[in-house]
């Protein structure tokens, strides 16, 4: 009798063990990854192999996933391996962003060394906001001036170097506003600058922080994720938040589009408003600069501070030509960008325009005959051109601006 | 089942019960046993590197015999190609010196001539010969696995 | 399992030739004594499988129990086997205080036995606590900052204390290393020791208490070949259960402490010590985390000695007459040990 017991003992005691094999059969076989950067192994791949790589300058063998992503390397179950990643599904939120993107000093660090990339976009005005509050602030009487004081988040700036720079912006906290438009600016018109969520609806798809432009996800439908980084970034993107629709300053209200524009030219832009060839059929990004998209390092109060670009930056005028500048090392900015987003095959010794402060228009070259040529950054497509001087022009010499050219070279539509 | 059997059933039923038990006992000892392995064999440090790069072949001009510390290894550019010699010591694996005509092992005083083979000392087998590959580009690879 | 009766083996002869068969019926011991040794055999075991992958050391720590969790072949195993044979020593242990204080047995000559019992739950309540810092992990939070600062509340002695048992000004590396070492080894050693001398004295104090033979109404005894038989049952049946409890229920884990680590909102002892951290949150860290958990283990130790003792021939039985004010005032305490831990876990129980 008691042999019998024993019997069924042991034959319990061979059957969890029987179930404890299963189990352990039943477990993923971990997948693991040594990045060269870290030299510590992360077992992210045993779930997550069939993501595909975020970009060609940025290999997982190098980097690995917990480098930007943060979360915990070995673990296998899934909410604690993601119980400590940064930013959620996007690291590159501006809370968390010095930590992911700028760690290492990657994508942080000073204007020397071209990797002041957070913090060019940090005190960009695309980030604070500053303008928008600055100019309806000043329009409703709570400053005096037309100079920001506040942005979305406070935000500092040691190394002022332009002369509209400012030292420093506190927080917009319309709590302590006492205009109700003002207010009421708070209510309906924040949902654009980097780190505002957007609009639910395809036509607002984008996410925060640096992923804001450089992810594209426009018309995609957020909840799938997208695991993309890119410098090419098509005009779609910038119109997750540019051209949604109308502003009402009196009622303080925003009036979205509701149409789904098809053809660029007629359907995209405001039907007042005039446009040239270059304007509907480039990306956004073939003419504003660095600059001018991410920030130059200092606070601005408005963005006609940081906006330079006019159609003579690429086109001189008639009794200029552009300004130019032959690629002399390996170093050149030209060449780098060149080859992150390769549309063009640039070479040492190729001569590429410049703006007036310096920022090389990496897609463009000069030609032979003295013309140019620009590659789409997001198409690829190739355009030709020539300067204007010795051409047709009628432009009076004292106006050059970009209005001015507006006035012959815009399209009836 | 005739109850009447008598002694002999008993004891046959007595046995199977026992064998029975053994078997069970016998086997949760071989199945922890097998889990014992596995779980000690589990090898948490990863694995050392085997490929090394080295560089253009053009900062190797032929003749020369340049130490590549990281590999613990000797590039030779010979008139035939790019050819290494380990320096782990194939007696007891310390890492040889290299000396003016060849080579010595600090350890129990193993000599070895300029190409590996052995000259004196425990060691029996020549210092290992490593394969170095160029890629296209004119890089050198040298594989220590 | 053919024993020679002349020549027993050494692990039969641990035990006395025969027993009193009514006192070795399950439902007399609960067999919670001898389950209480089978769990920290298991314990030793597992540790050691377990000392193959941990690393004592704040970095490292929580990440090697991360791999022996989720990349070791059976570490999950090794490591829920741990954990759950840790907690069930507590209850077992309990279970046996429960039980022999319920059956009177611990009336002269074993009274000193019953001591060194409660030293051993004090023990295995240290082995706990110390092995429970070692995950070094946010959910161990508590114990580390609440837990060593209770230390620090002694008065005069406070302060040397904290700096011995932290190795330092606050817990971190020093900390872990000496919390390793105690646990692994220091208080280990210690209960091997003080349970060896446990058994010993069960032996010399004439075995499971039982009424003198003229009381007897059963006087029918078993063997120690019967007896190594049911200890054996009972080994097997508990490694079957712990290995099907340990393959359901995972032992917690939680992200590492790292520079920066948030402190959980609200931040918990371990389940046996849930009691003291709700009376805590009456008053002055001394009183209600010291002295008043202090005075309820000098409560126990006093029962044999200010109590009545059941007369010998009660003996055997549970709940003779002769020690209902000893059973009375320990389900008063457990059940207000109960209370106090379950207040411990309802959001309410704080004072405004």
């Amino acid at each position: 009798m008691q042999t019998i017991r024993l019997f069924l003992a042991s034959l319990l005691l061979c059957l969890s063990l029987l179930g404890a094999a299963w189990l352990q059969s039943r477990q993923p076989r971990p997948v693991s990854l040594l990045p060269t950067l870290t030299g510590q192994v992360e077992y992210c791949l045993t779930c997550h192999a069939d993501l595909p790589e975020i970009s060609p300058s940025h290999p997982v063998e190098t980097f690995g996933c917990v480098l930007c992503h943060g979360g915990e390397r070995l673990a296998l179950d899934a909410d604690l391996a993601h119980s400590t990643m940064r930013g959620g599904r996007n690291p590159s939120e501006f809370a968390v962003v010095e930590a992911s993107c700028g760690s290492g000093d990657c994508h942080s660090g000073t204007a020397q060394d071209q990797r002041d990339h957070i913090q060019r976009a940090v005190t960009s005005v695309q980030g604070t906001y500053a303008g928008a509050i600055a100019s309806i602030r000043f329009t409703y009487g709570a400053q005096s001036d037309q100079t920001a004081r506040l942005g979305v988040y406070p935000v500092q700036d040691d190394h002022l170097t332009t002369a509209t720079g400012l030292a420093s912006l506190g927080t917009f906290d319309p709590s302590q506003e006492s205009s109700p438009s003002v207010k009421a600016f708070a209510d309906y018109c924040l949902d654009c600058h980097l780190s505002a969520e957007p609009l639910p609806g395809a036509q607002y798809a984008r996410l925060t922080g640096c992923a804001a432009c450089h992810t594209p996800t426009a018309n995609t439908d957020l909840d799938q994720p997208v695991h993309h980084l890119t410098t090419a970034i098509p005009y779609t993107q910038c119109n997750t938040c540019h051209n949604r629709g109308n502003y009402d300053l009196r009622q303080m209200q925003f009036h979205p589009r509701t149409d789904q524009p098809v053809d660029r030219l007629h359907d995209y832009y405001q039907p007042i408003a005039q446009f040239v060839r270059c304007e509907w059929t480039l990306d956004c990004v073939d003419c504003h600069t660095r600059f001018e998209a991410m920030g130059d390092g200092d606070i601005h109060s408005n963005k006609k501070e940081i906006q330079y670009i006019q159609c003579r930056t690429c086109h001189g005028t008639l009794d200029e030509l552009p300004l130019t500048r032959t690629i002399a090392g390996q170093d050149d900015l030209a060449l780098r960008m060149a080859f992150l987003n390769p549309v063009i095959d640039l070479k040492v010794g190729d001569t590429v325009l410049v703006t007036e402060q310096g920022e090389p228009l990496w897609n463009t070259r000069q030609l032979a005959d003295g013309a140019f040529e620009l590659f789409g950054k997001a198409t690829g497509q190739r355009f030709t051109f020539r300067p204007v001087m010795g051409t047709a022009c009628e432009q009076k010499l004292d106006q050059q601006e970009s209005r001015d050219c507006h006035e012959c070279h815009s399209v009836k539509r | 089942m005739n109850k009447k059997q008598g002694p002999v059933s008993k004891l046959h039923r007595r046995d199977f019960i026992m064998v029975a038990l053994k078997g069970t006992l016998g086997l949760s000892s071989t199945l922890g046993l097998i889990g014992l392995i596995r779980f000690l064999g589990y090898q948490s440090d990863p694995a050392p590197q085997t490929e090394f790069e080295l560089g253009p072949a053009s900062n190797f001009p032929p003749g020369s015999r340049t130490p590549v510390p990281e590999a613990q290894a000797v590039l030779y550019h010979m008139p035939a190609g790019f050819i290494a010699l380990s320096l782990v010591c194939p007696h007891l694996g310390c890492v040889i010196n290299s000396v003016e005509q060849g080579y010595a092992c600090p350890c129990h005083g193993s000599r070895f001539d300029a190409q590996g083979q052995v000259l004196n000392g425990p060691a029996r087998e020549p210092m290992r010969v490593l394969r170095v590959e160029q890629t296209p580009g004119g890089q050198l690879i040298l594989y220590t696995g | 399992m053919k024993a020679n009766p002349t020549r027993p083996s050494f692990f039969h002869h641990l035990h006395p030739p025969t027993i009193p068969a009514p006192q070795a019926r399950f439902r007399y011991t609960l067999g919670a004594g001898g389950l209480s040794v089978y769990l920290v055999l298991l314990l030793v075991i597992t540790g050691i499988l377990e000392m193959f992958f941990y690393v004592p050391s704040p970095g490292e720590a929580a990440e090697s129990v991360q791999t022996l969790a989720f990349l070791v072949p059976y570490g999950w195993l090794v490591r829920n086997l741990h954990y759950w044979a840790a907690q069930l020593l507590v209850v077992v242990a309990i279970i046996h205080l429960l039980r022999v204080v319920f059956t009177g047995a611990y009336a002269p000559p074993r009274r000193f036995n019953y001591l060194l019992g409660l030293a051993l739950l004090l023990l295995s309540l240290l082995l706990d606590f110390t092995g429970y810092v070692l995950r070094w992990d946010e959910g161990v939070q508590w114990a580390l900052v609440a837990g060593t600062n209770l230390v620090k509340s002694i008065p005069i002695l406070g302060e040397g204390l904290y700096r011995l048992v932290v190795g330092g000004t606050q817990p971190g590396p020093a900390a872990l290393i000496r919390f390793y070492a105690w646990h692994i080894f220091g208080l280990t050693l210690a209960l091997v020791g003080v349970g060896a001398w446990h058994l010993f004295r069960v032996r010399r104090d004439g075995g499971i208490a039982v009424p003198p033979p003229e009381a007897r109404r059963d006087a029918s005894r078993i063997s120690r070949f019967e007896l190594v038989r049911r200890e054996a049952l009972a080994a097997i049946l508990a490694t079957a259960v712990l290995i099907v409890v340990a393959s359901i229920l995972p032992a917690p884990i939680a992200p590492p402490i790292r520079e920066g680590s948030p402190l959980a909102a609200e931040a918990r002892p371990p389940w046996f010590f849930l009691w003291v951290q709700q009376l805590l949150k009456w008053g002055d860290p001394f009183i209600f985390g010291v002295l008043i958990p202090v005075m309820v283990i000098v409560l126990l130790a006093g029962i044999p000695y200010w109590l009545p003792n059941p007369r010998p021939d009660e003996l055997g039985r549970w709940f003779p007459a002769g020690n209902r004010a000893a059973s009375l005032l320990l389900v008063i305490l457990v059940i207000i040990l109960l209370l106090l831990t379950i207040l411990a876990l309802s959001p309410l129980s704080t004072f405004p």
